[in-house]
Order: structure tokens, then sequence, then C-alpha cells
């Protein structure tokens, strides 16, 4: 990928909210219709698109093409892995473009856990459906795919429970204590509902949070409490990918991407707990490499990170993958300098899933575009390089 | 039940069991039997788990199982409080652990035979065998 080639020219989302009376295809077109309009461009003339395979993303480009009478588009790709995608689905439309397969590439999330089912209940959905009927009682088979079937039998179903773990590793291996642990996710999660509080469109707009409400909250899966742990929402992002040129034509204030990732190793899938080394790599830290080699620039040059933030542990822990902070090293910076304004790298601007929404990572890619334009709600001021990464290592780096 | 371990058949009478493929099967009929069995490749002699259809190390297809000795250590653990499934309604709170064997592999598992609370990173553990319905046993572990 050549730095500065291809660049969003566009964004748009839908509100946020615990539930919303619509689909999430309805949901879909308004976020793709806002982007396009935010572009300047006419619907009509996108050719590509890209996508997260379901079962996370319901809204096919089949579904929009329909809805939205696009004539015809000669490209789409979708990536596995939901938000731990969210570099991947960024780096096929860029290539796309490069490769002149498209002209006009959105990338959309869309999502309704109201009408789908909350990502924190295991039950009522995919394997979490009782299958058969023994001695009166319904049992839950669960299938073998992705070794599911050698962790749902012991109740670990749900993705803020193997958090936990991970978060349980950390404290062990750098030798914490539980308080030192606690006030490291907690400084995150205070950080970030901060940022929440003056972004309107932020869920968690009107509800401060202070140490004592943190502290407070009910355990989930310890040592990870109710507000480690992300929203569980309706809403809609999409993004518009075009050529530098192009997107120059369209706008004075184009965002361009410098690298985009994806990676895989053996176990390191999301939440590939069975990885044979340290648990606490989460992805090769060569991937890391090529993501700043490529983009050219260096950590210092980064002025905003938007992280991955399922749980309050993942931001935590990128901080160290991308190489911000050395290993074991990041549960005392983010308790002394923090992630907040004026820190040394603000981090999850627009509250993130904990406190804006969860919409895989897609509203941290909106973010970053709003910083490089100079029009967040929590502007850092003058940025101009931004990093967007997930604690998998699937990521961008993109600058105005 | 004190000590947690779900047990998995909790609330609304569910049980929760593995759904059962070829490659997996055999590690279960083990468990059923009290053995905690490791698939292992006859070529080089690696061991994995979960299995896999080829040996990741030389690509041999010759498989067997070896008979782990059940001892290990908690490599991490979580206290779930919250079920996330109705029939783990009256199974909270329990422990979900990582558990690296004696031999190597690190299992999903859950511990029982102590308080949640007294679960640490390091503690000493071995296999304990939990049925959970006529035909599937679990295998858990408690404080060695």
């Amino acid at each position: 990928m050549t730095p500065r080639a291809v660049a969003i020219a566009g964004i748009g989302q839908t509100a946020y909210a615990r539930a919303l009376p619509r689909t999430a295809w309805e949901l879909a077109i308004e976020a793709v219709l806002s982007a396009c309009a935010d572009a300047g461009l006419d619907v009509a003339e996108v050719d590509g698109m890209c996508r997260f395979t379901e079962p996370f993303e319901t809204v096919s480009e089949a579904m929009l093409v329909r809805a939205l009478g696009i004539g015809e588009l000669s490209f789409f790709a979708q990536a596995p892995h939901g938000g731990e995608a969210l570099g991947a689905v960024l780096a096929q439309a860029a290539a796309a473009i490069e490769a002149g397969l498209a002209r006009i590439v959105v990338v959309y999330r869309a999502l309704s856990q109201s009408q789908g089912g909350r990502f924190g209940r295991a039950d009522g959905r995919g394997p979490g459906v009782a299958t058969r009927a023994s001695g009166g009682a319904a049992d839950i088979i669960v299938p073998e795919t992705g070794n599911l079937s050698f962790a749902w039998p012991y109740g670990l179903m749900s993705p803020g429970q193997l958090f936990a773990l991970w978060a349980t590793r950390y404290e062990a291996a750098h030798g914490l204590t539980r308080d030192q642990l606690t006030t490291a996710l907690g400084s995150i999660a205070i950080a970030q509902r901060a940022y929440a509080n003056r972004n309107p469109n932020a869920m968690m707009r009107d509800r401060p949070m202070d140490w004592e409400a943190y502290q407070n909250a009910r355990m989930i899966s310890e040592p990870l409490r109710l507000f480690d742990l992300c929203l569980e929402n309706d809403g809609a992002c999409a993004y518009v990918v075009t050529s530098a040129e192009t997107a120059r034509a369209l706008r004075d204030d184009p965002v361009y991407v410098l690298s985009a990732t994806q990676t895989l190793s053996p176990y390191r899938e999301p939440m590939g707990i069975y990885v044979q080394g340290d648990l606490l790599e989460l992805f090769p830290p060569a991937a890391a490499e090529r993501l700043f080699s490529g983009a050219g620039v260096t950590r210092k040059d980064v002025d905003v990170a938007e992280f991955y933030d399922a749980t309050s542990y993942m931001p935590l822990r990128s901080l160290e993958s991308y190489g911000f902070v050395p290993d074991g090293k990041a549960w005392r910076y983010v308790a002394e300098q923090g992630t907040g304004p004026g820190s040394p790298l603000p981090v999850n601007t627009h509250g993130g899933h904990l406190s804006e929404a969860y919409l895989h990572g897609m509203n941290g890619v909106l973010e970053a575009v709003r910083q490089l334009r100079g029009t967040s709600f929590n502007q850092v001021p003058g940025a101009e390089v931004a990093l967007v990464g997930a604690p998998a290592g699937s990521a961008t780096i993109l600058a105005r | 039940m004190s000590g947690g371990g779900a047990g998995m058949s909790g609330g609304e009478g569910m049980a929760i069991v593995p759904g059962m493929t070829e490659l997996t099967r055999p590690y279960w009929d083990a468990a059923a039997e009290g053995r905690l069995v490791i698939r292992e490749c006859r070529g080089c002699g690696r061991l994995q788990h979960p299995p896999v259809p080829a040996c990741p190390a030389c690509h041999g297809a010759d498989f067997g199982w070896r008979e782990a000795s059940g001892e290990g250590a908690v490599y991490s653990y979580t206290i779930i409080r919250h079920a996330t499934h109705a029939a783990l309604a009256d199974a909270i709170p329990y422990v979900v652990a990582l558990v690296e064997l004696a031999e190597g592999p690190r299992l999903v598992t859950g511990i029982t035979g102590c308080p949640p609370e007294s679960v640490t990173v390091g503690m000493p553990v071995r296999a304990a065998f939990r049925r959970v319905t006529d035909e599937v046993t679990l295998p858990y572990f408690e404080p060695a």
C-alpha cells in the first residue's frame, strides 16, 4: 500500500442507543447515505463495498445495492473477526482502489442488538439455543467450531469473560496487586467516560462516572466490572474510501490512509485462548512494525489513538502491543499519565465502546477522521496523525 | 455447590455439553472413563490441544492419545459472577481457568473443590471429573 494514495472522503453515522426502532438494514442505509452526503457524492457513484462477515455484519452488500438503487458494484469483500478486523476492511478497500477494481468504496457496520441479541448474552442465539431434550430438560449441545465446544461447557461464553482471563494473566505476569490492576482499568474507563460526557452523540453523554461509581459497579467476570465492559446498542457507521486525487476534488480536508493491516497467526484469531506461547502477546510484533514502517511514521508522530475496547483491558494492552509503552508498563502509565486531554497520547476521544457506543471499531475510525479534520468534540490540538487499532493487531494509521 | 465449577446443569435443567466430531470424540470418551488425554503426533511427539487434523510441527497425520498425568497449574482464571446464559443462573459464582498441564498444553476448564476466592495464578491443581449428563463427563481441576 502506498501512503497517501487513498483517502477517506466522507463519514456517516446514525444515532446510537440501547434500542432504536429500526432494523440493522435501515440503520445501514442511513449511515451509507450520510457518509456519501458528507463526501459530496451521489450514492449511485458507489462501486465498491467492504464489511465484516456474518454473524458480525447481518446487512449484506446485496441488500444495500437493492435498497439504494446502486447500478453495479465492481468490487466487494468481507473480512472475518468483526471489529478485530477493523484495519482489514480498510486495507481491502484501499487495495481495491489502488488496483483499479473500484473508484468509490463504502465501508460500513450496522448493528441492532435490540433485535438480533445482546453480545453479552449467550442464550437465545447461535450455539446457545437448546438443541436436544433429555429427560424433560433441554440441553445445549455446543457444536465444535472455533474451539467453542471446549469452552462453553465450562461456562466461558462471552468476550468479557475471555478478556477477564487476559487481565488476570497480565496482573500475575507483571506482579500487580488487584488494587493496581483495578486502578489501571478504572483509569481508562473513567477517562473515556469523561470524553463521552463532552460528546453529544455518546450514549453516556449525560452519565458522569467518578472513582466511587466505577469501583462500586458490580463484578461481571473478575477482575472486570460492569464499567470495564462495552455498551450493548443499536446503530450504524459508514465511511467512503477513494483515491487521494478524487478525495481532494471532493473536499478540502481529506484524511489520508498511511497504512492499514490485517494479521493472523495460530490461535491468535480474536479470543484465541489456546495460543501456545505467551497468552499476553495478542499478535506478532512484526504486524505493528509493518503498520508503522508502511506508514512511514514513528510512535512519536501519532497524536491520538482510538483502540478497540470491548473491555477496558484492551486499550491498556494495546498501548504496549503497538509499542507506545514498554511491555508491562502500561498499568502504571495510564494511572500516572492517563489517556485524557493533555496526556502524551489521548486514547478513545469519542468515549470508545465503553462510553460512546459499540460499533466494532468503526466508530473509532470515524473519530480518528474527525480528529484529523479538527472537528472532534474532544479535539486534540493540531492532530495530524491518528492510529486506530484492534487488540489482535488489525489497525490503520491515518493522517491529514 | 461450594467451590464453584458451574457443573453446567443449573437453571432450567439445561446441561451445556460439547458437540463431538471424529477429531474430538476420543477426548470426551476418555473423560467419561475418568482419564485426561491429549492428542499426540506419533511422528514427532508434539502434543496439541484442542486437536487439529495435521501436526503443526511435522505435518504428520498419524496421531495417538497421550494419557496426561492430570497435574498442572492455574495459568489464569476468572470468577464469573454474572450468568450469561439461563442455564448458568444457579451456577454463579463459578471459576473458569486456563490450566497449564505438566505436559505443556493449556486447557480451558473449571476449578472445583475450593472457594472461588482461594484460586490464584500458579496454584497447583490436579484433574477431577464431573459427570454432567449420562453421556458426558467434563475434566475439571481441584487444588493439588
